[in-house]
């Protein structure tokens, strides 16, 4: 298997003669360490869940942040080199907040994922022509959730700069046995409450540990209340409605 | 050798660039309750010459939103090119027609981007929101916007805007004991208001005149289509009548 990679594996921006870029396939890779995360979209909102994992009895769980707001109404999960999802939610941030000043109404989910994914295939390039440049592809992946006219959306990125929308997606350590758990309990009228459930349940499944509300984190993208991330008191009701 | 005579004795001198022209002219929108009509003369000046009798001012940008350019009109010609270069680019980007509020707010960064060397013009936007309703943004050259029920600007602004006040908003009326004024006209009257604004400003404003453009815009299936049946030479501009419509009246004006 490597001696066909042999040294096609070195250059970021150079294709094998099969037509292959290494290091966006290993940045891929990247991903499938990362803890489990997962999205599923009702026709009352969108619903993302991670696993936290609490690797010392010393490390402050609240501190692991793998959900973050991008604007009131879209959020964004992710699974991989969290570090590296920074960059690029600090450019959905801008994105999301230039369309707002410029044209007085909030951004398509599917515009801020483009945007994202526009940042995905630069390295090996300089941006805005400063001197800094991105040496790697980035190594994680996202679900973007949000609201617009077009209802709720969730949307997968990965480090190749692909988007796709889905109604239900993991992503992951434990993806391929979430995926399928999804593809099975997932239907087109699920309320917010059972989605909600539905994740934590998949996340238990996939988890190592006892599933509590340290090491996992809810959060939602409501019509009426926009992005939220629910406070532990609110993700332990809904734990012990599991 | 310089005579150093005449050098001690130059008085200073000052050289001054004068970059803008009044191009003469006048525009006026009105919002209706599902109609906007936007509307301006086609006769553009300077000074007491006439360059033209045929200069449009009044734009359609998309099905649903047109555009009024008076003030300088090189500066007016080129800030609608760069608006509808930021229209298409929008509509690559988004997959849609940008909102009218939307290119309000994109005309105001607009022209506050060029706040210490100006567009020299006045804006008026009319068109339909995106809940159904007849709308007009009015601006000033720097880009400070509102939205409005009618506006006037140019050359007879100040002739036709009071004419407006009182006939759109009422104003120094009082209405009948047990009645009230309407909020919103119907489209018959609108057309009437307009054609009366501007052959009222020909007579008495020697910048306005020669031909007259009237652009309504109806929303998704309105029924003030009716209000344009018997309206002599109208004009559709747009292909489908499954959405917002526009329309295109033109009159003759006094050349004199």
């Amino acid at each position: 298997m490597f001696l066909t990679r042999s040294e096609y594996d070195r250059g970021v921006n150079t294709f094998s003669p099969e037509g292959r870029l290494f290091q966006v396939e290993y940045a891929i890779e990247a991903i499938k360490l990362g803890s489990t995360t997962v999205g599923i979209k009702t026709p009352e909102g969108v619903v993302l869940g991670v696993e936290k994992r609490v690797q010392s009895p010393l490390l402050e769980a609240s501190s692991i942040e793998k959900i973050m707001e991008i604007d009131t109404h879209l959020g964004c999960a992710m699974s991989g080199l969290t570090a590296d999802a920074r960059t690029m939610i600090d450019h959905a941030r801008v994105t999301a907040q230039n369309h707002a000043f410029t044209y007085d109404e909030r951004i398509k989910v599917e515009s801020v994922t483009q945007a994202v994914c526009d940042l995905a295939l630069r390295f090996g390039e300089s941006v805005h022509d400063e001197e800094a440049m991105m040496s790697r592809p980035f190594g994680v992946a996202l679900l973007i959730a949000g609201i617009d006219e077009f209802g709720p959306q969730l949307y997968h990125t990965d480090p190749s700069g692909t988007f796709v929308r889905y109604e239900a997606k993991a992503i992951g350590s434990g993806s391929e046995a979430a995926q399928s758990e999804l593809q099975d309990k997932w239907h087109k009228q699920m309320t917010l409450k059972e989605a909600q459930i539905l994740t934590l349940r998949v996340l238990k499944q996939v988890m190592e540990e006892k599933l509590d509300q340290h090491n996992v984190q809810l959060a939602q993208v409501t019509p009426g209340k926009g992005f939220e991330i629910l406070d532990e008191a609110l993700l332990q009701a809904v734990i012990e409605e599991m | 050798m310089p005579d150093m005579h005449s050098l001690a004795q130059a008085q200073p001198q000052q050289q001054s660039f004068n970059p803008y022209t009044e191009n003469g002219g006048t525009i006026l929108a009105i919002a209706g309750a599902d109609f906007s009509v936007i509307a301006g003369d086609t006769r553009q000046s300077e000074g007491y010459n006439i360059q033209t009798r045929y200069a449009p001012k009044v734009f359609r940008l998309t099905d649903k939103a047109v555009l009024a350019v008076n003030g300088f009109a090189a500066d007016g010609n080129m800030f609608v090119k760069k608006v509808r270069q930021r229209l298409e680019w929008y509509r690559h980007a988004h997959a849609k027609d940008m909102p009218i509020r939307a290119i309000a707010r994109l005309i105001q960064t607009m022209l506050y981007s060029r706040r210490f060397f100006p567009y020299y013009v006045y804006n008026i936007l009319g068109g339909i929101e995106e809940d159904g309703t007849g709308a007009v943004y009015s601006f000033d050259p720097v880009g400070s916007y509102e939205r409005e029920a009618c506006r006037a600007a140019g050359a007879a602004q100040s002739l036709v805007q009071p004419f407006l006040d009182n006939q759109i908003y009422f104003k120094n009326q009082t209405p009948a004991p047990g009645t009230s004024f309407p909020r919103h006209l119907p489209l018959p009257t609108v057309l009437s208001l307009v054609i009366d604004s501007f052959t009222s400003a020909t007579e008495r404003h020697i910048e306005v005149g020669d031909g007259l453009e009237i652009y309504v815009v109806l929303s998704k299936n309105s029924p003030s289509i009716q209000g344009l049946r018997d309206v002599r030479g109208v004009t559709e501009l747009t292909a489908t009548e499954d959405g917002e419509r526009v329309f295109v009246v033109r009159r003759e004006l006094k050349k004199d």
